[in-house]
């Protein structure tokens, strides 16, 4: 059984040879659709003069961003709430790359089961990888500028001078950490359904609904929860 | 017998075997292996159930409903490495990219053996888990109203807990997917 992420096409590209994989195209479509719903959702309530006690969208709306931004501040401190958006926007993101795999997706190859699922862009170490190395400039760079340069640097010798390859290497330990874990969840639960689809018909009533439950809702959920807070506790905690 | 005598007495037939019956032989160990990292998550939860038990009974009207929830959402967590090992023996059983690999039959084979040994690994994330699940469904039991704190709390240091297991799972599937030993 193949559970790779396949090769769309490759782009020549200035002589480097590009290759557009299917978690690139699954991670497009969903980015489209993040973007299609906040038009559409801007354009709706444009239309209209905003209330002082929302109802209907507006409230639907409000209600979301409220509670991302209230996620954020509970976590980072209420002098950080500068960071929800962002936070809000990568968990949204994260959430949907993980829920994906119940979608109905496009076919890439001929050899898929019965029902072809979209492959989880998160299920590819590179977009979990890029999403904890944004993580990892952030603490960084949020680091250099709330302490200054000198303090940064001699956080990294504490609490005495020889632990410092420890420091380092520690440091540079989280964003691997923080993207196999979300990689590892939704790559397991991946392999998993790919393997169950392929049983014989008879066991495909029922069942799958179960594990798609905990495979890809609670686990997809959870994982996109702990990412967000594991990244917003090594900035906050940078910045202190 | 000297140690050289021993070393092909245990190794040297190897070199008679068809690499790919060496390969296929050392997976089915291996998926065996990986699965022993079930003892973790078994300790764990039952830990877990034992404290939420224990937190109902000290706090049956306010305490009871939170304690269980918490004590399930920590036992689902605790699972992962359980999931993880399962997700090593399935690729190792169904869909073995060792088996069709160009290479040394040996270490072929012992690389479905390493996989599968990494994995156990996932006994300590198992246990520690399952610890916080139950502290964390003792905690909920006494203090009903601090439950959204409290999971907070012991998703984050259940997320920490279980770095050696995902570190253990990098290594298992780099041993299998990657051909770094030549």
């Amino acid at each position: 059984m193949d559970f790779s992420n396949h090769v769309v096409t490759t782009v020549n590209l200035f002589g480097f040879e590009l290759w557009i994989t299917e978690s690139m195209v699954n991670s497009w479509i969903i980015m489209g659709i993040l973007v299609l719903a906040a038009v559409i959702i801007r354009i709706i309530l444009q239309r209209r003069t905003l209330q002082a006690v929302p109802t209907g969208l507006q409230n639907v709306v409000e209600t979301i961003v409220e509670m991302l931004d209230n996620f954020t501040v509970s976590t980072m401190g209420e002098k950080h709430r500068n960071f929800g958006p962002f936070y809000g926007g990568m968990f949204i993101y994260i959430l949907l790359c993980n829920l994906s795999g119940l979608l109905p997706g496009p076919k890439y190859v001929e050899s898929a089961g019965y029902i072809q699922f979209m492959r989880p862009p998160t299920a590819d170490v590179a977009v979990t990888l890029a999403l904890a190395l944004i993580t990892f400039f952030m603490t960084q760079g949020y680091g250099i500028k709330a302490k200054g340069v000198k303090n940064w640097a001699k956080g990294l010798t504490e609490p005495m001078w020889p632990l410092t390859p420890l420091n380092v290497i520690g440091e540079l330990a989280n964003p691997v950490s923080l993207s196999f874990r979300l990689f590892g969840n939704i790559l397991g639960g991946t392999i998993i359904m790919g393997l169950y689809y392929n049983l014989p018909w008879f066991a495909l009533v029922g069942i799958p609904a179960a594990l798609h439950i905990y495979f890809d809702i609670f686990a997809g959920v959870l994982q996109a929860f702990i990412f967000v807070m594991l990244s917003m506790t090594f900035v906050s905690s940078a910045m202190e | 017998m000297d140690v050289q005598g021993i070393i092909d007495f245990l190794i040297g037939w190897m070199e008679n075997v068809d690499p790919k019956a060496l390969v296929l032989a050392f997976s089915a160990i291996g998926a065996g292996i990986a699965m022993i990292a079930g003892i973790g998550p078994g300790i764990g939860q039952g830990f877990a159930a034992g404290k939420a038990a224990e937190a109902v009974s000290k706090n049956p009207e306010e305490g009871a409903r939170p304690a269980t929830i918490v004590m399930l959402l920590g036992s689902a967590v605790a699972e992962t490495s359980g999931i993880f090992s399962l997700v090593i023996a399935v690729i190792i059983l169904f869909a073995n990219p060792l088996v069709n690999k160009e290479g040394v039959g040996i270490v072929l084979a012992a690389s479905a053996l390493g996989a599968g040994l990494s994995m156990v690994a996932g006994i300590g994330p198992g246990i520690g888990q399952g610890y916080a699940a139950g502290k964390s469904a003792e905690a909920v039991g006494k203090r009903p109203k601090l439950q959204s704190m409290i999971v907070r709390t012991m998703l984050l240091g259940q997320a920490i807990a279980q770095t050696t297991g995902i570190y253990a799972l990098i290594v298992a599937l780099i041993l299998l997917f990657v051909n770094v030993l030549k």
